[in-house]
C-alpha cells in the first residue's frame, strides 16, 4: 500500500512543519504576563507562559535555554515573538536564531514595563500573524515527518492494546522513512536491555543502558525509592504492578524498528528512525521535550484517561480500554480496546493510528487541539535555586 | 503621630483576616491546567497554573503538597476548589480533605471521575458560581493594624527590606520572612503557607518584579536602571532607600492595597506560581 499524501509547511530553514503558530514566547517568567496579554483575543497566536525565573547562575541555564530554543525552533512554528525583560534575554534570542527560525525580539525595559510591552508586541504578533498566513499547504515527504511515542496514565492493558498498536505505526513509519521518537527513561528501567540488543551499533546500544543506569544511579544519589513515585497512584489503580511491567509495556509503543539512536532532553535526532530521547515520565515535561527535540506531532497512548495537548504541536491520544474512551471521548481520539472485543487486531488498530496520524498531520485538529490543551512545563535537572 | 488608618477586611472563622475574598482554583497536577483555566474564568475566581504534581519522590511530594494546601488556606482565598486528573502523584482528593480539615470551604473536580474535561469544566463552574456567590455576601470589617501579616521577599541581607521591615514592625504589622532563604516567586508560595496575606517584594536591583495569584503582591523597586525602565509594573520606586519619609509612603501604599485596592501585578493579571522543588520529577 502506498503512503497517503501527506502535506505540510515548508520552512525556510529547510523544516517541514504541520501547523502555522505564531508563538509568543516570554523568556522569564516575569515577561509572562505581557507574552499572555500580547495575545488575549488574538487568533493565530499562542503564549506559553511558564516557571523559568532565570536566576542569573541557575545550573539549569544551559539545559532550559536549550529547551526553550528547540521549542521555538520547532517547524510547527512560523514564527517566535520573543518577549524578554532586558537585554540579558539576547543570548536566548541568539540561540532561537542560531536555528534560522523566523523571530522578532521585544523587551520590557524598552517599554516601561507590561503595558507598554503588550501594545508593542501586539503589533509585532499582527504582523507576523499576516506574514504566517501567506504560508501553504504543499505535499510533504514524509521522511520529513517526526513523531513522538508517548504513554500517560498507564494501566494494565497499555502493554496489550494501544501500545503494541501504536508500536505497529511506528514501525510503519520508520520503515517509509520518517522518524519516531520514545522517551521516559524511568519507564524504560527493565526494558533497556531489550531495546539496546535492537541498536544499529554497540556505541547506541551502551548508551541505551547507560542513560537508564544513570537514572538509576541519581535515584539512587537522591536516597529515595522509586516506588514511592513509578509507578503512579493511578497506575497501580489500573493495574500495573511494577515498575517493570509498565517498562516492557511502555516499550511496546517504539515496535520492533531497529534503535537508530539515544538523544538527550531536547536534542534533534538525526535523520529518519527511531530515536529514544532521555526525559523524565512526566507527561508534560518529556512532551515539551518531544517537541523541542522536533516532533511536529505526538502520539500518545493512556489507560485512565488524560486531556493532555502541546501549545503546538497535535496530540492523537489513543485510549487502551473502551470504558475510558466512552467516559472521556471529548478528551481522547481513538480506542485501542476495540482490540479485545474483537472487531481489531492489533495490525488493523495499528493501521487505524497510522491513518490518523497522517490526518491529523494534514490539518484535521486533534481532541487535545480542540479543547485547546496547552500545557507546558520546563524540565529541571538540579534543585531549584 | 497620626491616627491610625482604617483597616478592613474579610472575617475568617478560624479567627484572623483576609484582604482578598476569591475563590481559588487549584490544580492538583499540571494535566489539570486547561480545565482549571476555563474554570478560573469565572467571576470571582482566579485560578493557579503549574507544572507540578505527578512523579514527585521522598520530601519533595511532602513539601509541594504542603506548599499547594498552604495557598488554598492563606487567609486572602475565600474558598478553593481543587480541580484533580485523577490518577496523580500528588492526589486531588487527599488535597481537597486536608485543605478541609483546615476548616477551609473547598470543593474537588475531578477530570477522569468526571468524565472528561467538558464535564468537570461545568461541574467546576457550578462550584465556582457557588461558592463565589456565598464569598459576595461577605463584607469587609474592621480590623487592627497587628492583623496584618506581611511578608517581605527580597534578597540575603537586603538593607532596604531590613530597614522597611523594622518601620513595619514598629507599626505593629506582623512582618514575615521566607523560610531556606527563598526568594522571589518561591519565596511568595512560601511566604502565603506562612499566613501572609500581603507580600511586600523587593526585587534586587538587576530582577524584574514578579506577580502572584493568591496572595496581592506590593512591588517596590529601587535605584536602578533596570527598576527605573519597568516603573510601571512597580506599585512604588524608591530612590533613597528606607527614610522614614519612604517607610511612610510603603505603610501607606500596603495600607491601601490591603483594603483592596488592586496592585500593579493585579491590574496587569500577572500570577506566577513558581513551586521551590527538593527533588527532579522522575
Amino acid at each position: 500500500m502506498s503512503p497517503p499524501s501527506l502535506t505540510g509547511y515548508r520552512r525556510p530553514n529547510g523544516g517541514w512543519g504541520i501547523r502555522n503558530h505564531v508563538l509568543v514566547l516570554p523568556a522569564r517568567a516575569a515577561a509572562n504576563a505581557a507574552a499572555e496579554g500580547i495575545v488575549e483575543g488574538l487568533d493565530g497566536a499562542v503564549a506559553v507562559a511558564h516557571e523559568w525565573v532565570g536566576v542569573p547562575g541557575d545550573p539549569d541555564t544551559a539545559l532550559v535555554e536549550r529547551t526553550l530554543a528547540g521549542f521555538a525552533a520547532n517547524p510547527n512554528v512560523a514564527a517566535v515573538l520573543l518577549v524578554g525583560v532586558s537585554g540579558e534575554d539576547e543570548g536566548l534570542a541568539a540561540l532561537i536564531d542560531s536555528r534560522g527560525q523566523r523571530l522578532e525580539a521585544v523587551t520590557m525595559a524598552a517599554h516601561r514595563g507590561t503595558v507598554g510591552t503588550v501594545e508593542a508586541g501586539r503589533r509585532i504578533a499582527e504582523r507576523l500573524i499576516a506574514e504566517s498566513a501567506a504560508a501553504v499547504r504543499q505535499p510533504m515527504p514524509i521522511a520529513e515527518l517526526v513523531v513522538g511515542l508517548e504513554c500517560g496514565g498507564s494501566d494494565a492493558l497499555s502493554g496489550i492494546t494501544a501500545n503494541p498498536a501504536l508500536g505497529i505505526a511506528s514501525d510503519r513509519l520508520v520503515g517509509e522513512g520518517a522518524t519516531t521518537m520514545l522517551s521516559e527513561v524511568p519507564e524504560l528501567v527493565g526494558a533497556e536491555e531489550l531495546l539496546a540488543a535492537r541498536a544499529v551499533s554497540p556505541e547506541v546500544g551502551r548508551r541505551m543502558v547507560q542513560v537508564v543506569h544513570d537514572f538509576e544511579r541519581s535515584v539512587e544519589a537522591l536516597g529515595v525509592d522509586i516506588r514511592g513515585a513509578q509507578p503512579t497512584p493511578g497506575n497501580i489503580e489500573g493495574g500495573l504492578t511494577t515498575i517493570e511491567e509498565k517498562s516492557l509495556g511502555a516499550a511496546k509503543k517504539a515496535g520492533n524498528a531497529p534503535l537508530t539512536g539515544v538523544i538527550d532532553f531536547a536534542e534533534r535526532p538525526g535523520p529518519h528512525g527511531l530515536y529514544v530521547m532521555d526525559t523524565p515520565g512526566h507527561d508534560i515535561e518529556q512532551m515539551v521535550g518531544l517537541v523541542a527535540g522536533g516532533c511536529q506531532i505526538v502520539a500518545f497512548t493512556t489507560g485512565r484517561g488524560t486531556p493532555t495537548g502541546s501549545p503546538i504541536a497535535p496530540c492523537l491520544k489513543i485510549s487502551t480500554n473502551t470504558a475510558i474512551f466512552e467516559r472521556m471521548e471529548g478528551d481522547i481520539d481513538l480506542d485501542a480496546g476495540r482490540v479485545l472485543d474483537g472487531s481489531h487486531t492489533l495490525q488493523t488498530m495499528g493501521e487505524e493510528i497510522y491513518e490518523a496520524l497522517l490526518a491529523i498531520a494534514g490539518g484535521a485538529p486533534s481532541r487535545s487541539e480542540v479543547r485547546g490543551n496547552r500545557e507546558f512545563a520546563i524540565r529541571r535537572a538540579g534543585r531549584s535555586a | 503621630m497620626s491616627a491610625l488608618p482604617e483597616l478592613r477586611g474579610f472575617r475568617r472563622p478560624g479567627g484572623g483576616f483576609g484582604v482578598r475574598n476569591r475563590v481559588l482554583v487549584l490544580p492538583s497536577v499540571v494535566c489539570a491546567t486547561q480545565v482549571a483555566r476555563q474554570i478560573a474564568s469565572a467571576e470571582g475566581a482566579v485560578g493557579i497554573v503549574h507544572q507540578h504534581g505527578c512523579l514527585h519522590v521522598g520530601d519533595d511530594l511532602t513539601h509541594s503538597e504542603g506548599e499547594l494546601l498552604g495557598a488554598a488556606t492563606n487567609p486572602d482565598v475565600g474558598a478553593a476548589l481543587v480541580v484533580s486528573l485523577g490518577c496523580e502523584t500528588l492526589r486531588g482528593k487527599r488535597l481537597a480533605a486536608a485543605i478541609g480539615e483546615r476548616g477551609q470551604t473547598v470543593e474537588l473536580v475531578g477530570i477522569q471521575a468526571a468524565g472528561g474535561s467538558e464535564r468537570a469544566v461545568a461541574d467546576g463552574r457550578a462550584a465556582a458560581a457557588r461558592m463565589s456567590a456565598e464569598l459576595a455576601a461577605q463584607e469587609r470589617e474592621p480590623m487592627a493594624t497587628s492583623d496584618l501579616v506581611v511578608g517581605i521577599d527580597a534578597g540575603p541581607e537586603d538593607e532596604l527590606a531590613a530597614g522597611l521591615g523594622a518601620a513595619l514592625a514598629d507599626r505593629g504589622v506582623q512582618v514575615i520572612a521566607p523560610p531556606d532563604g527563598l526568594r522571589g516567586a518561591e519565596a511568595h508560595v512560601s511566604l502565603a503557607r506562612l499566613g501572609a496575606q500581603l507580600l511586600l517584594s523587593l526585587p534586587p536591583a538587576e530582577e524584574a518584579p514578579l506577580g502572584f495569584a493568591v496572595v496581592p503582591v506590593v512591588a517596590v523597586g529601587r535605584d536602578s536602571e533596570l527598576h527605573r525602565a519597568l516603573a510601571g509594573d512597580f506599585d512604588l520606586i524608591l530612590d533613597d532607600g528606607a527614610t522614614p519619609e519612604a517607610a511612610a509612603l510603603v505603610f501607606e501604599r500596603l495600607i491601601a492595597h490591603a483594603n483592596g485596592e488592586e496592585t500593579s501585578a493585579e491590574r496587569r493579571g500577572a500570577r506566577d506560581f513558581v513551586l521551590h522543588r527538593l527533588a527532579v520529577t522522575m
